[in-house]
This record gives C-alpha cells, structure tokens and sequence, in this order.
C-alpha cells in the first residue's frame, strides 16, 4: 500500500522527514519497504501485515503517526460521532429499522449488510478531475477515469472507506434493495465480465435487479457515465467473510473488497460519505441531497482488560500505570475500567485485531520500541536431546561423503507417471488399497502431483540434469521422506517413512585428476551400501538374487537386513534408462532407513587374539551359474570344519574358455587351531574334506 | 722389454680413447650404462690377471737381475697410471649414471596426490546440524513430525482460524483425502506440546511445503527450524536473549539482533527478527560497495518469533495464566543463501554437482 507523505501531512502535524517517518513506522510494526520520490512529494510502500487493516488509508497511517509523535489529528471535516448524531436527528431514525423512512434503502439481509448510507446528488457534471487530485491518486498507484469516480477512490485512500457512485437515474423506481442474489441471476460488472450470482452472495440490487456486487465491484449499467447527471453515494459495512466468499467464488478482488475482507470501520461511514459529498459538491458542481443511514446491526462495543502484571511477564519489563494509559489514549482506546490489579479499556471500532489482554500488552510494546525489550537466557532446564537416530545418521552421512557421494535433496512431490516405473521398498505399500499412493490435489510444478513413494525418481533426475551439463561421474545419496496411503478412511493420515537411496554412474574418481580410475560397476555400489550398514551399525547383511521392475535382469538384488527386507540395489533396467536418455549403466540403491533404524545398534564383542599361526589356501572352483558364494559360504560354516578359522572370497573369472554359465571362483580358507601350531598334513586334510564336500553338495569341481 | 710396456700402453691408450671422449651432453642413460659395462670389461681386459701387463710382469724372471728393479717399477708405474686413468673414467661414468637417475626420478611434487573424490553434504545439511548443536548444546530437544497434517496441527491449533488470510491463501497444498502439507514447522509445536507438556524447549527442523511458484526467491518445498520454549515466567526478553545467543554463537561474537513488531496467528506479541549483516558487519558497506546479502540496510532479516498465543497454550491443554513461552522460526533456505551469498534458492534442490561440491 502507498501512502503520500504531502497527503499524510495534511491529515497531522510531522516534524520527521520522510525517511525518518519510515523508520519509525517500520520500528512499530508498520513495515515500510522504501521511500520514493514523487515530483515534489514522497510515497511511503507499506507491507503491511493481515491484521492492520485500519491502517490501509492516509487517516489510519496518521492516526499510528499520532500514537508516536503525540501529535493531534487535524480532520478539516466531520468528527464521526457528531456525523452520526446529526443524521440520526436529520432523519429521526429508528435504530432496528431495516429501512430508510422514505424508501430509499431497504436491507433484506441484515446479517451481511450492518449499516448502509446514501446519500444523493443532484446535478452534477461528470468530466475529468482536477490536476491535484489526479497527481494526489498517481501518487498512490491509482489510475484517474473520471472526477465522481475518482473522488470515491481517493476518499477511500484517505479514510479507508470503500464506496460506490451510482446513477440515479438508472436504478429502477430510483431506490436500492441489499438482499442476497436470486438463484440465476446476472450482473455485468464495471469491468465489463458478465458474472453469475448466487444465493451466498450479497447483492445490491434496485428494485429489479443487482445492480452492484455488494463490496466487490459495482454494475456496468448503473455506473456513473458522461451522461451522469444525479448521483446516489454508497458508503456501507458489509460481513467480512461475506464479501471474502464472493471475491473468492467470482475469483474477483478489488480494493474494496481486500479492505471489506479485512474490516473497515463501522463508525466511520458517515464522515466518508460527507467527506466524498463534499469533494463531488466543490470539483463536480453537484448539490448535496437526501442522506440516508439504516444502521440495523449494531457493532457491539468491546471492552478489554489489562493488567500491568501481565506486561511485566511478558515483556519483561514495568510499565506505569500512566503511561499505559498515555499510550493505549494515542491510539484510541477509551479507559473504562479501573480495578486494583487492572484497567479495561474499549477498543476503537477500527481495530478488528485486539480482543484480548495480550493484543494491548502488543499495543504498548510497539509504541514503547522492542528496542526497551532486554535480553535474557531463561534459567536452565535441563540437557538437551537429539532426535534419537541423528547420530547414526549423522555417522551415515558422512561415510557416504567419504566414499564421494554427493547429497541430494529433491522435491518431495513427483510426477505421477513415476511410481509406476519403481518397485516400491517392501512393506511400504498396502496393495489391498484401491489408491495406494498420497496425491495433491493441484501442484505448482507441471504433473507433479503425487507425494514420492521412491527416492529414486528425484535421483534419476538429479543424474539427468548433470548429465545435460556435462558431467557424467556421479554419486548421490538421499534421506528422505517418503509417502504412501495407511488407509482408505477419508482424513486418514498416510505412512511416512524415510528411506535411503544411492544412484552411481560414470567412472570412479580420484579428487584433483580428471580421468576415471575406471567405471563403476554393480560391486561398487554393494560396497558402499555395506559400508553404509556398518555406520549404522546394524545386524548381518545379505543380498540375495532377486528380479526387480526397475533393475536390470542379473544384476539385481534384495537387500536384507537382520533377516528382514528392506530394499533393492541393482543396476538400473534397460527400459528406465531409456526413459531417462542415459547412455551409460547406472546402478541404483533404495533401502527402508526407518525400518533400519529399529534396529539396535550392535556393539562390537572382543574375541582373544590368535595364538598360534594360520595356514592358507587359495582354492579355485569351477562352479555352474546357480551356486554362489554366499550359498558356498554359509554351508561351510554350518558343516564346522575342524581347524577351518576363516573363509574370505579372491576372485570370480569368466573366462571365454569356460563353458556355457560356468566361473572360475577363488576361495581362500584360512585353517587354524587354538590349541597348537598346525602342520601342513593337518591343513591339508582338512582342506580335502572341504574339496569333497563341496564336490559333493554342489557339484562343483576343484580347478587349481 | 721396455718397448713392450711400451706397446701396451699404446695398446691401452688407444682402446681407452672411446671412454675418455665421452659427450656427456648426448650421452642417454642406457648408453651410459652399456659404455660403463664395457668400461668394466676393458678394465678386465686391461688390468686383470690375464691381462697383457699381468703377462708382462711373468717376464721378470728373464730380465737380468741389476734391472729388475726398475723394469718392475716401470711395470708397476704402467699399471698403475692405467687403473687410475680407468678409475676416473669409472667414476665419470658413475656420477653421470646416478645424476641422471636422479634427474629422471624427479617426481613434480606438485600434482596432486592420490584419494578418491569424497563427497559433500548438502549445504541444508550443513546448515540444520550446526544449528542442532547450537540448541542442543541449550538445552534443546530436537523434535519432528508428520509432513503431512490435517487443518487442526496445520491450521486450527495455530490460531488460525477459517477465513484467515493464512489459510485462505492459495499456497496450501491439499491432497485429495483432503489434508495439508504443512506450511509451517509450528505444527511439531502443536504435537510437542501434546506428547511433552510443559516445561518443554524444543526445535523442530524440517520440510514445509508452499504451492508457490518457483523463481529466485521461492520454492514449493523448503525448510524451517522452529523453536519453542514454554515455562513458568518466560518473557519476550527471554526470546530475545536467546534469539541473539543462538545467531551469536552461529555468526560470531560481533554479531547484534534486533526485533521489529509484526503479525502471526500463533503468537502474541508478535516480531520480525534480524541479525547485523555478517558480511559487511552491520555497515551497509563492503568493499566500498553498497553491500549486497543485506541490501546496505546493515540488517538481515531472518524470521518471526513472538510469545505463544494463549489460544494456542490453551489449545494444548496448558493454562497461559501459570505459563508463557516464545516461539520463533526461521527458513533454513534463506539463511543459506545469505551465508553463501547464493542468488537463486531454487539451485538448492537442483542437485546439479557442481553446486553441491562448493559446501562442507
Ligand atoms: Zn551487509
């Protein structure tokens, strides 16, 4: 919002300079952005916060300009208390009436519309505005149409106040009806759109029709014209969340309705009207005429206690009982109360945002500076706690980064296409469900709407734009959150769980060399998977051979933790890759962290150092594509051996000499026994009842 | 016999000439090597037991007695200058060999040396684990909850009733069930408080999500620390205090704050918090120039804090008469931009390497 200093000093005393006023403003919770130069003048932009609404005019910045100056008002035109007790005399109005005496008002929704005054003009000459007043609106951001139409904009500006010119002379039987819309009914509005009304919305209609959406904008028809001749002023309070709904549903918000929605004051309509009147008499030559005010619902005056004791706890400091009467004066509160611990005071009937205690305890510390504020450390309370896995996450971390990944962090909302495309961690998904995802109901980001269940569709595409900008060695983790529906039950709140994924691609980098030492390959990414468990120091590990929709056939796995499962590593399927143009493998990794974490962390148990020497043979087996180490592995160590200590993998060859899916697999065994040396006869026993019983269990034939 | 010593020192000489005119200059390693292998065989040839002069000495016998003497000297004296003259050759040769080893094996101590690239933490990372020390080492508990949260932690419990402009605001996302991303961590207060009564001191790192457009400034999903403490007797000056304790001990010792009146549903009263530029240490200045993380204002603005509403204590089911307590919040996003001088926040979740690799 803009504000004109010349304008503002019209309205009371400053001393400040302009920046100097900014600054105090700023300091008591009236945010200037800047100060600009306007021809001789200085526009103030405010960005003021929701709840200051009766700050948004020239008389609501001067009335805060008074609490801190101490400066009085100079209002050259009607106080609203005497406005009000003059009309109300002039046209001996019943307070409950719904309606003018003379019909020119009727309010058939009381409900929305408190209080509606007109007031008619006759004669007027409808042409363009003075210059002043043209430089006075340019100065607040506001276009000149036409000198009636003006005054009404710069009235508003001045006092806060929205209101309407009508033609007189185009409104049927010449008077105005506030009731709600008809079901079906139409009105063009000023801006020329043709809008549907319906029975929720305020309408303000002549005889036949609508003829302005109440607060929002006025007709087309019944607008004031060249032609113009006679004028009919509205200056009326309308419900606040009346007028919200209807800018809402018509998708239509002007000032007006942005002041309406907020709350303007119910007691300033008749000094607005007379204010407005007297500019359309003096610029457009038009003659004041009948006024009218149906006030049918009555503000209910509110009243609100404050004890000093309460300032002290909460800003930490005393306030005189003098001073809070000084300050909460300024700003309009009227004292109504005294008790012994207390005062009450009225709110002014501008200020739709204090209703308790604590509002005025604000009250007094703006005007006072949070500068008065001191600083202190609450006393101690006791030691504080991190979330309880942060410090193996924390070691998780920084092993990956160790290790040369890199940390994404990608949008949490994908493209719903995506899901489709991954296999989602086990466990996560409850395939009963009809919608087993979470989706939004609208996203600012083109398709993406559905709350991520994988990681790895914002790793892939972390992978693809560093592909688009040339670089093609990559390792990324992520932690994160992801989604998926608990429940069918609408309100239902869905699983979170936060999982962990690596993507790697490209070769294997040294830091400070641009070439790879070589590229990266399936083990690569096992490894620093393992290595991640191990940070997390969690239970045995085991991958076992696994077809997976989003990897690559043969090179893909289950991952399990502690015997239970909790993702999939792999490289990724020909298919994806594809969909993501990647012309070089990529191996990805995704793994349930949560679930990982409920496991406790296993500490290290010393085992007695060996004493007596080891002896070693490496052993290579031609083995068919259905055995594997792990199978080879773990049946040796359920058989036992004697003096068999240690069985560690060498190397796996496929060679084009062997035949179909055979390999060539190097076991080493370390043999050793805790009571002596052993001999070279006893080791080699031993590692002949291994040869035999692995002959014989897998059928798998010693080589070399 | 003396024509004979003389002869083979003429011998000598003119075999040893190839070891004498040596051009050090164009002499390769492994010519040097060979020519110092033949160096050992004309040594040999010329000096060793079957040598011509070794041959020549045998003859003594046959020269009459009264000259022995000197025909074994002058014998002696052959030999003699003969090894020496092979001697300096050998160590020519030797000190060429060793120098141009030396030479060759001359490592360029300046490139760089071998380790795999590590990785980098994400600068939020980076940032939201210093601030967890900061408030833990204050005796703050870390908290969390749900991302996804209906109206009442989102909305209700707040303060913010339906029909507040916070609500109304389009930048909510919604899912179809008809919940709400949180728009703001002050939702883990609500649980918190829930789960922990008071006394409670907490912050609560995370995500939270505004359907807003992206551009420089903004993003649909970023991340906000808040933080909470409730206690009998705590004031705003206690906010305050702590406010300028945590940036201190995050920017510096220098480093001032001030608090600016504001509005949010959830407290009351209500303030803005900013720190002194750290850049241009409050100046508005650096380098001459108008300064540029705080505009030349010399003030960063940094977040909203205020005293919990008493709307929202009672909502939780404490008694805003026996206590008080502050909140504040800040956008993790935005304090990272200002400490790196980052001008577009939107790179943060591009995950484009080459940004993420400028933060430890
Ligand atoms: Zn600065």
């Amino acid at each position: 919002m803009n504000i004109s200093y010349n304008w503002l000093k019209d309205l009371i005393e400053i001393e400040l300079s302009p920046y100097e006023l900014a600054e105090k403003l700023t300091n008591a919770g009236l945010a200037v952005d800047s100060v600009e130069r306007f021809g001789d003048d200085y526009v103030l932009v405010f960005d003021l916060t929701s709840n200051r609404s009766d700050c948004l005019s020239h008389l609501g910045i001067a009335r805060e300009v008074k609490a801190l100056t101490g400066k009085e008002l100079k209002l050259s035109y009607n106080d609203p208390e005497v406005a009000s007790a003059r009309t109300e005399t002039a046209d001996n109005l019943e307070t409950k009436l719904n309606a003018s005496p003379c019909g020119l008002v009727t309010i058939e929704a009381p409900d929305l519309c408190y209080r509606f005054t007109a007031r008619i003009i006759k004669n007027v000459k409808v042409e363009k505005s003075p210059e002043w007043l043209i430089r006075r609106l340019e100065a607040v951001g506001e276009r000149a149409i036409n000198n009636i139409a003006d005054i009404t904009n710069y009235v508003m500006h001045e006092l806060g106040q929205p209101m309407h010119a009508f033609d007189l002379d185009k409104l049927t039987e010449n008077r105005i009806v506030v009731r709600r819309a008809r079901k079906g009914e139409k009105i063009k509005t000023l801006d020329e759109v043709e809008r549907n009304l319906d029975e929720t919305m305020l309408a303000i209609c002549d005889a036949e029709k609508p003829v302005a959406v109440a607060g929002i904008m006025g007709g087309f028809h019944s607008g004031i014209s060249e032609n113009t001749k006679n004028v009919l002023l509205e200056v009326a309070y309308f419900d606040r969340n009346s007028i919200r709904q209807t800018s809402r549903k018509l998708k239509l918000s002007t000032e007006a309705s942005y002041r309406f929605e907020r709350g303007v004051d119910i007691e300033n309509l008749i000094r607005a009207s007379d204010r407005a009147t007297e500019l359309i008499c003096e610029i457009a030559g038009g003659e004041a005429d009948a006024f009218v005010d149906v006030y049918p619902t009555k503000r209910s005056e509110l009243a609100v206690s404050l004890r000093p004791q309460k300032i002290k706890t909460l800003l930490g400091y005393d306030v005189e009982v003098e001073e809070i009467k000084r300050i909460l004066s300024l700003l309009g509160f009227k004292l109504k109360d005294e008790f012994s611990n207390g005062l009450s005071f009225v709110v002014p009937s501008w200020r739709h945002d204090v209703s308790i205690e604590e509002d005025l305890v604000e009250e007094i510390a703006r005007i006072l500076g949070y500068d008065r504020i001191q600083e202190e450390i609450p006393p101690s309370f006791g030691a504080g706690e991190y979330q309880p896995s942060e410090e193996r996450k924390r070691n998780l971390r920084k092993t990956l980064a160790n290790m040369g990944f890199d940390e994404a962090i990608s949008y949490s909302f994908i493209d719903a296409s995506h899901d489709a495309r991954f296999e989602i961690v086990p466990n996560l998904v409850n395939e009963n469900l009809q919608e087993k995802f979470i989706t939004l109901m609208d996203s600012i980001i083109e398709g993406a709407v559905r709350m991520r269940p994988t990681l790895l569709s914002g790793l892939l595409d972390a992978v693809r734009t560093n592909f688009n900008r040339g670089e093609r060695n990559l390792k990324l983790f992520e932690i994160g959150r992801v989604f998926a529906a608990f429940d069918d039950k609408e309100g239902a709140f869905p699983i979170e769980r936060e999982l962990f994924a690596m993507v790697i691609t490209g070769g294997l980098m040294l830091e400070g060399r641009a070439l790879p030492t070589r590229e990266v390959d399936f083990y690569d990414l096992k490894g620093a998977l393992e290595a991640s468990f191990e940070a997390l120091q969690l239970p045995f590990c085991e991958f076992v051979e696994k077809d997976i929709k989003h990897l690559r056939k043969g090179q893909s796995a289950l991952v399990k933790v502690g015997g239970k499962e909790v993702g999939y590593i792999g490289r990724l399927s020909d298919g994806i890759s594809e969909i993501y143009k990647f012309r070089q493998p990529v191996f990805v990794a995704e793994v349930d962290l949560q679930t990982l974490l409920e496991f406790e962390p296993v500490k290290p148990i010393y085992q007695p150092l060996p004493i007596y020497p080891s002896i070693i043979r490496d052993t290579a087996f031609l083995v068919k594509g259905n055995v594997n180490f792990a199978q080879i592995k773990e049946s040796l160590e359920k058989e036992a051996f004697q003096n068999l200590s240690k069985i560690e993998f060498v190397e796996l060859y496929q060679g084009k000499e062997l035949a179909g899916d055979e390999r060539s697999l190097t076991i080493r065994f370390e043999f050793r026994s805790n009571e002596k040396t052993l001999t070279e006869e006893e080791a080699e026993e031993s590692h002949n009842r291994i040869v035999e019983f692995l002959e014989e269990k897998f059928g798998i034939r010693k080589r070399f | 016999m003396r024509e004979k010593i003389q002869k083979i020192r003429e011998n000598f000489e003119l075999e040893f000439r190839q070891f004498q005119e040596i051009d050090f200059l164009r002499l390769s390693l492994s010519d040097a090597e060979g020519l110092m292998r033949n160096l050992q065989e004309f040594k040999a040839k010329h000096t060793g037991k079957k040598s011509e002069i070794a041959e020549a000495k045998k003859l003594i016998k046959e020269i009459p007695p009264e000259e022995r003497a000197e025909f074994g000297r002058s014998v002696q004296e052959a030999e003699r200058q003969m090894l020496s003259l092979i001697q300096e050759a050998e160590k020519r040769l030797k000190d060429f060999i060793a120098e141009t080893k030396i030479r060759r094996e001359t490592l360029d101590v300046t490139i760089p040396g071998f380790r795999w690239r590590t990785g980098h933490l994400h600068p939020i990372t980076i940032l939201r684990q210093k601030i967890e020390d900061i408030f833990v080492s204050m005796g703050y508990a870390v908290e969390d909850d749900r991302e996804i949260e209906n109206d009442y932690y989102n909305f209700d419990a707040l303060n913010i009733p339906e029909g507040h402009p916070a609500r109304e605001a389009q930048d909510t996302f919604y899912t179809t069930k008809g919940l709400a991303l949180r728009s703001q961590t002050s939702t883990v207060q609500i649980r918190a408080m829930e789960r922990r009564g008071v006394p409670i001191r907490i912050i609560a790192p995370g995500k939270v999500f505004r359907n807003d457009t992206p551009d420089p400034t903004h993003v649909p999903m970023f991340h906000q620390v808040e933080g909470l403490c409730v206690d009998k007797g705590i004031s705003m000056a206690h906010l305050k205090g702590t406010v300028a304790e945590w940036l201190r001990r995050l920017f510096g010792k220098e480093t001032k704050i001030r608090m600016r009146p504001s509005y949010f549903p959830f407290t009351e009263p209500s303030a803005e918090f900013d720190c002194s530029c750290f850049k241009c240490s409050g100046t508005g200045i650096f380098q001459d120039e108008k300064c540029r993380p705080c505009k030349g204002t010399g003030w960063i603005e940094l977040g909203g804090c205020g005293m919990v509403h008493p709307n929202v204590l009672k909502n939780c089911g404490v008694n805003p008469e026996i206590y008080s307590g502050f909140a504040f919040g800040f956008g993790l996003e935005r304090m990272c931009a200002m400490l790196y001088s980052i001008d577009d926040i939107r790179l943060m979740f591009e995950n484009d390497i080459r940004f993420l690799r400028q933060f430890r």
